[in-house]
């Protein structure tokens, strides 16, 4: 087990070496494809070439390189490991903080997964569970309906309607009722407040944790279908136990080993979906920070923010596969 | 991109006042009290999310400096009405020959932190911004004072520096007393004084020059509020700073701004989070039909000018003055504002914002009205479109002006008959600074301090009657003869009426085809009286606004 983990951590951190290099080339052809970020400093005007030089040195873009298409800039690559082997992420191109970036937005984006993940369980769980077991009658077939339906809303949609529907008479007719300071208020209010982060996120990610349920759903129905005809839960029913300690013990445990492997995989999905929530909901998070350093074409940012995130999902892969050994005693590391 | 982000900041920015009435403000406790303060009142704004700096020097776009505007005073203010300057922590800013200025300050006047608001406060401030190296934002608002070149490093071709700068100092600020600055220009410039109220020009604290970094987000300012807190891409809180001795001084306690990612703050705005705001485009008309909302909407003509510019720079139909009136008439200015953004632009017949800065009067081009046969007419005189050739407009990546040139470019194809094709380029700067555009292409001007001259000088003036201005290849004898005497006209109001004739000569030229002028407008609560909307800058006047306590 120890090896198995090691082997793995070296294989990570080598999956995060290529996506920083990977992501380096990408952000250093776009700024020699696009322009140098620097120009837009000067909007409308004619900068001189002292100007644009002094922009340059400051936004950390004045190694040569830069403005020779197709090169690789490995200078400030190798530069740039240095500085991260030392903790120091750098600046963003107006000398704020990567670290410092990170370290607000992110417990936005953890708490908006939090509820993500919960209402993920809960529904896929649930109702995935109340589907294989009440197999083929109208609950089951109501359930799938449900899915496709859930399916076929993108989130962006959900937020849009929900934000621009729902959320104003909501939240008038809580802050009526309950008073403005309630949390029934605070629930529906349409955007993220700052000062009641879990109940401004939790509506958002309700939204975003249902527009990836059917998935979960759909995956637990199946897993604990195959797991119902299993040779154990013949045998557990023969031995006489109770049904409610077959479900529990035999169908729902032995069928959360696929639930645990998408919920690794569908984290880093939840992030292109958290792009779109924060988006929508202004919630100061690591999606939305992402979304404007690569429109503002802020190298130091962006391979800062996604080698953080990179080096999470490689996290988030090892406990998964770690999880199993847990969950299932058969599984054994080789 | 300053003028796109200058754009969008007039639909972003929104001012709000807070639920006084819903429990005092917001329920942490916090700094709200909207009844201790005669007052009281707490103001929310909204701001974009990437104000990414406080430091006077530094801000250029509208959304750091309307919230400058109460952190900070300038020598002078501009009125709410005319946009005309009058003096403020200046005493008197004098001049005989507009080469060499007097500022006299007014005496005892502090910043934040204790420290005197004097002449070494307004020096070390500009010294700094001009400060090559520094790469500040409004470095180059100090060009016209005398020791600036001396500032800026030299660079060779492939923008490597080879020399270093040679001086810390403007050779051209002379602090000849505490309280007198003496600052002598590189030539003569009557809009000096005009200059002085941009946020570039704001003085500093000592204790802000020692720690630049700090100062940045924790402003020391002068003005009537000082910044509480600023959680950078969430919000920012600024209250009363209650040893404020001058007169203008909002009636309120705090200013809350909320900092958003884009413009989606319309359904705060209605749940009552914000109190001004400005719908996107699907909500537009069901906000235009209710009439509660309608009495509270503000419109005002924007300062931003969007303009079509010529490659004067190439051979070609471009040379031909006939041409470039011929695709300018062709353009139905009215009918594509009408079409697809109703209410969000006016036709521009100027080069220069009719009343929005001093000396902008409507109807000075003549040939930027639609006019399908004198177009056509024209296009005839020049000997017809090159046979076979595509008209290529140049532009930008935005979705929005995209969809407003493809207008203009069906416009012209319909009247005249010339096939176009768009190029949405994501380089534009760098291609229209290298002058590689070959066919018309898309400009935008937001002036950076209120008087007509800013719309003029700094875009087509060049001195070189060679190649012309670096993006249009513009050079105008008489334009530059004109805007000349303007710079060395005895008082401002002589200057204006040279710079108008500026405009004229222009005119005459027709480099290029002004088309749209930007328009202001927002929506505001019932709680909130007194919305002024600057004529300038477009955002509500933070100074004037009341703020009422019930409801």
């Amino acid at each position: 087990m120890g090896r198995y983990i090691l082997r793995r951590a070296l294989l990570g951190a080598l999956t995060l070496l290529i996506v920083m290099f990977v992501l380096h080339l990408l952000t250093t052809f776009a700024i020699q494809l696009n322009g140098n970020p620097a120009l837009a400093f000067f909007g409308d005007r004619v900068p001189t070439d002292a100007q644009v030089a002094a922009v340059e040195a400051r936004y950390g873009l004045d190694d040569p390189c830069y403005d020779q298409t197709g090169n690789p800039c490995l200078g400030p690559f190798v530069e740039r490991l240095g500085s991260y082997a030392q903790g120091d992420f750098g600046t963003d191109l107006r000398g704020r903080e990567v670290t410092d970036i990170v370290a607000t937005a992110a417990p936005n984006t953890l708490k908006l997964f939090a509820v993500v993940t919960v209402t993920w369980f809960v529904l896929g769980m649930g109702l995935g569970s109340v589907a294989a077991r009440w197999r083929g009658r109208p609950t089951d077939h109501g359930i799938r309906m449900s899915s496709v339906l859930i399916d076929a809303f993108p989130i962006f949609v959900l937020l849009l309607v929900y934000r621009y529907v729902f959320a104003v008479p909501l939240s008038g007719w809580a802050t009526s009722t309950f008073g403005a300071d309630s949390m029934a208020a605070l629930w529906f209010r349409p955007s993220f407040d700052d000062d009641h982060p879990w109940a401004t996120l939790l509506v958002p990610g309700i939204l975003l944790g249902l527009a990836g349920s059917a998935a979960f759903i759909r995956l637990v129905r199946a897993s604990q279908l195959e797991a119902y005809t299993g040779e154990h839960v013949r045998t557990a029913r023969s031995r006489g136990l109770p049904e409610r300690h077959v479900v529990v013990h035999h169908v729902v445990r032995n069928s959360s080993v696929p639930v645990v492997t998408a919920v690794g995989l569908t984290f880093t999905e939840a992030l292109a979906g958290a792009v779109i929530t924060e988006g929508m909901m202004n919630i100061y998070g690591m999606g939305g920070v992402l979304w404007e350093a690569v429109r503002a074409s802020d190298v130091a940012l962006v391979v800062g923010v996604v080698t953080i995130l990179a080096a999470v999902t490689v996290v988030v892969m090892l406990v998964v596969d770690v999880a199993y050994a847990a969950l299932d005693p058969r599984i054994r590391y080789a | 991109m300053r003028t796109t982000r200058w754009a969008a900041t007039a639909a972003a920015v929104t001012l709000a006042l807070a639920g006084c009435s819903s429990g005092g403000g917001d329920d942490d406790g916090g700094t709200d009290g909207g009844t201790d303060g005669g007052g009281g009142g707490t103001v929310h704004l909204g701001l974009e999310q990437d104000v990414d700096t406080l430091l006077p020097m530094d801000s250029n776009v509208g959304d750091n400096i309307s919230v400058l505007d109460v952190v900070y005073d300038g020598l002078v203010r501009y009125d709410p009405e005319t946009t005309e300057p009058y003096n403020y922590v200046a005493e008197s800013v004098e001049s005989d020959d507009n080469k060499v200025w007097t500022i006299t300050i007014k005496p005892d006047l502090t910043f934040q932190n204790g420290e005197p608001v004097d002449a070494n406060a307004f020096a070390r401030a500009w010294n700094y911004a001009a400060y090559g190296p520094n790469a500040m934002a409004n470095n180059y608002f100090f060009e016209r004072i005398e020791g600036y070149d001396a500032m800026q490093g030299e660079v060779d071709d492939d923008g490597n520096v080879v020399t270093e700068p040679t001086a810390e100092e403007l050779s051209g600020l002379a602090v000849k007393d505490d309280l007198t600055l003496e600052v002598t220009l590189t030539a003569p410039f009557a809009g000096f004084s005009t200059m002085l109220g941009y946020t570039g020009f704001f003085p500093i604290a000592q204790a802000c020059l020692d720690d630049i970094e700090t100062c940045a987000t924790q402003p020391i300012g002068n003005g009537p509020f000082q910044v509480d807190e600023w959680q950078q891409g969430i919000s920012l809180t600024a209250s009363r700073w209650d040893e404020y001795t001058l007169d203008e001084t909002p009636a309120y306690d705090t200013i809350e701004w909320t900092e958003y990612a884009g413009e989606e703050n319309w359904p705060d705005f209605q749940a009552g989070i914000l109190d001004v705001a400005f719908p996107p485009p699907a909500e537009q008309a069901a906000a235009a039909a209710d009439p509660s909302l309608q009495e509270r909407y503000l419109e005002s003509p924007g300062a931003a000018l969007t303009y079509l510019a010529f490659p004067l720079y190439k051979e070609g139909p471009w040379q031909d003055i006939e041409v470039r009136k011929a695709l300018s008439m062709a353009i139905d200015r009215q009918g594509i504002i009408d079409a697809l953004m109703p209410g969000q632009r006016v036709p521009a017949d100027s080069w220069v914002v009719p009343d929005g800065v001093p000396g902008g009067e409507p109807g000075t081009c003549e040939w930027c009205s639609f006019d399908p046969d004198a177009a056509k007419a024209a296009l005839d005189a020049a000997g017809g479109w090159p046979d076979g050739e595509t008209l290529t407009i140049h532009l930008g990546q935005d979705e929005t002006e995209e969809a407003l040139f493809k207008a203009v470019g069906d416009s012209i194809q319909e009247t005249l008959g010339i096939a176009y094709e768009l190029d949405p380029t994501p380089d534009y700067f760098a291609r229209r600074g290298a002058r590689d555009f070959d066919g018309a292409f898309r400009a935008n001007w937001f002036p950076d301090y209120p008087l007509n001259e800013n719309y003029l000088a700094p875009v087509y003036a060049s001195g070189d009657e060679k190649n012309g201005n670096t993006n249009f290849g513009y050079y105008g004898e008489e334009f530059e003869a004109a805007v000349a005497a303007g710079d060395q006209s005895a008082s401002l109001d002589e200057a204006i009426g040279h710079y108008q004739d500026a405009e004229a000569a222009l005119a005459q030229d027709f480099p290029t085809a002004p088309l749209f002028f930007s328009v202001n407008s927002y929506y505001f609560s019932e709680r909130l009286s007194n919305v002024v909307l600057d004529p300038f800058s477009g955002e509500p006047k933070l100074r004037l606004l009341e703020v009422s306590d019930d409801m």
